[in-house]
């Protein structure tokens, strides 16, 4: 699987040339350059880079909720003309609404798929607070709920309204490490019992290691595919396989290595 | 229970001084009254069948009043909220306007609508609406743009956005916004009431002048701060606990 060939119809997500200028009164910054990318159905793919290389970007435009300056993103063979139910989207912040409690939260997504009922919302929510085993606290305030806790509810409430994709935009950045750890096991669990595509993008290179079925890394300023690390490896996997980190430690030598960050 | 015992224990003393001053015949008796003088007055007003009719216009005149000043306010404060300009104006204006006392708005009151009714509402939404506005606009303005962001990738459209996101994200500040608001239009009430009413808390403050009746003029005064304190704590307060209490911003 490399990066080039766009199949378009038969992969998931496909990013053709897509670049992303932006521009402030004084100076133009390119974030993106040239990305052409192919996800498969099924398919977790998770992008590295350092802190500024533009890959939170990526992730915006296909989410929909910036748009390209130049080349073209189809979801599912559809163009991407701005965030669509196919794909849901985790932020580094759970972003959860206060003013809703945990189920409600859950189900907010599901309010205009006017095919379901009121009772079925709220079946389909149960049954992913049950997936992320957070059933007895569906009545629960959000400030009630540990940061753990609540990103594994917006992980949910991504899930719930059946997205082919779901991004994750750093989601485990604010855990403490223990917490992370175990999100790293019930995420692979959660994505072999639903069969979603993810995109993932981090600056961590084992949980790139240890989530991804490939690994993308972006150089920075502009960011651009240096290479693509294809991760063979059984799942689950262990965050402390050392399978794991000479991989994550390979990833690590390529995001530094040939010329590195150049700044 | 420590607490409220000191509180109690204050207001006893409170008393007693008041007491200490009118038995020291300090003060003339037409000046200050005794505490026991005053109660006897309300009980009087109530039993001639006066306090209760005063009360009531008076609140009634603030349901209506105050009612309509929301609207305006909440209105007011969605279009700052959305749009950088309009914010910017306004809110100069209604930052303006707010520093000007209740009372001020009366003279113009009389002006435009003479002795009318209508005069007592125009003063109860002059004085109450920039805060309302005020609040709703920064309400809106500091919602964290994150909401909005998950919000659009989880299908909500923008023509519901309002209801669905900005209107409860906004909803502490507010409730916030209406609290002050009444008090500052249960200030304007009273105001117009002193000058051009025939019934209505504040009229009784005016007759008791009148009638050189300062056990009335401090009746009603307590009628009044007691009344406006009700309001204050037990509708708008318990409101706004529950809804703070719900988001995690206060320890329940």
């Amino acid at each position: 699987m490399t990066a080039n060939a766009p199949a378009e119809k038969d992969s998931r997500l496909s990013l053709v040339a897509v670049s992303k200028v932006f521009r402030t009164d004084s100076q133009e910054v390119e974030a993106l350059h040239s990305i052409n990318l192919d996800v498969r159905d099924g398919e977790f793919v998770v992008v590295v880079g350092e802190s500024g290389c533009g890959k939170t970007t990526l992730l915006n435009l296909v989410a929909g909720l910036d748009r390209p300056t130049a080349g073209r993103i189809t979801s599912g063979g559809c163009p991407v003309a701005g965030p669509g139910r196919d794909r849901m989207m985790m932020f580094q912040e759970p972003a959860l609404f206060p003013w809703l409690n945990v189920i409600e939260n859950v189900t907010f997504g599901l309010h205009y798929l006017y095919h379901l009922s009121a009772a079925e919302r709220r079946e389909r929510a149960r049954f992913y607070l049950d997936m992320v085993q957070l059933s007895p606290f569906e009545k629960a305030r959000i400030h009630e709920l540990s940061g753990g806790m609540k990103q594994r509810v917006a992980l949910a409430r991504a899930l719930a309204p059946d997205p082919e994709v779901i991004l994750f935009d750093e989601p485990f950045g604010s855990l403490d490490a223990l917490t992370r750890e175990r999100f790293y096991a019930q995420l692979q669990d959660v994505f072999a019992r639903t069969r979603r595509t993810g995109v993932f993008v981090t600056h961590n290179v084992r949980e790139a290691a240890c989530l991804g079925d490939r690994v993308i890394v972006l150089t920075s300023r502009p960011g651009r595919i240096r290479t693509i690390v294809p991760i063979p490896l059984p799942r689950p996997r262990d965050f402390y396989d050392p399978e794991v980190s000479k991989l994550a430690s390979h990833i690590l030598g390529e995001l530094r290595g040939r010329g590195g960050a150049a700044e | 229970m420590k607490k409220r015992l000191a509180i109690l224990l204050f207001y006893v003393l409170l008393l007693a001084a008041w007491q200490g001053v009118f038995s020291a015949g300090l003060l003339p008796k037409y000046a200050w009254p005794s505490p026991l003088m005053v109660a006897e007055k309300l009980r009087e007003l109530a039993a001639d069948g006066i306090l209760w009719p005063s009360v009531k216009a008076t609140l009634l005149r603030m349901f209506l009043g105050f009612g309509i000043s929301a609207l305006i306010g909440l209105t007011f404060g969605m279009l700052m909220g959305t749009n950088s300009f309009i914010y910017q104006a306004l809110r100069s204006l209604f930052l303006g306007l707010q520093t000007l006392p209740s009372v001020a708005w009366v003279p113009i009151s009389l002006l435009i609508f003479g002795l009318k009714d209508e005069g007592i509402y125009f003063v109860i939404i002059m004085s109450s609406v920039s805060a309302v506005a005020i609040s709703a606009a920064d309400g809106i303005c500091n919602i964290p743009p994150l909401y909005l962001r998950a919000a659009q990738t989880l299908g909500t459209p923008w023509h519901a956005m309002g209801y669905r996101v900005i209107l409860p994200a906004a909803l502490p500040s507010l409730v916030t916004g209406i609290k002050l608001g009444w008090t500052l239009g249960w200030h304007g009430a009273v105001a117009a009431e002193l000058i051009k009413s025939s019934i209505g808390l504040g009229f009784l403050l005016h007759m008791g002048r009148e009638l050189n009746d300062v056990s009335q003029v401090i009746g009603i005064m307590l009628v009044t701060i007691f009344i406006g304190l009700l309001v204050d704590r037990f509708v708008f307060g318990k409101i706004e606990h529950r809804i703070r209490r719900q988001w995690g911003l206060v320890s329940s």
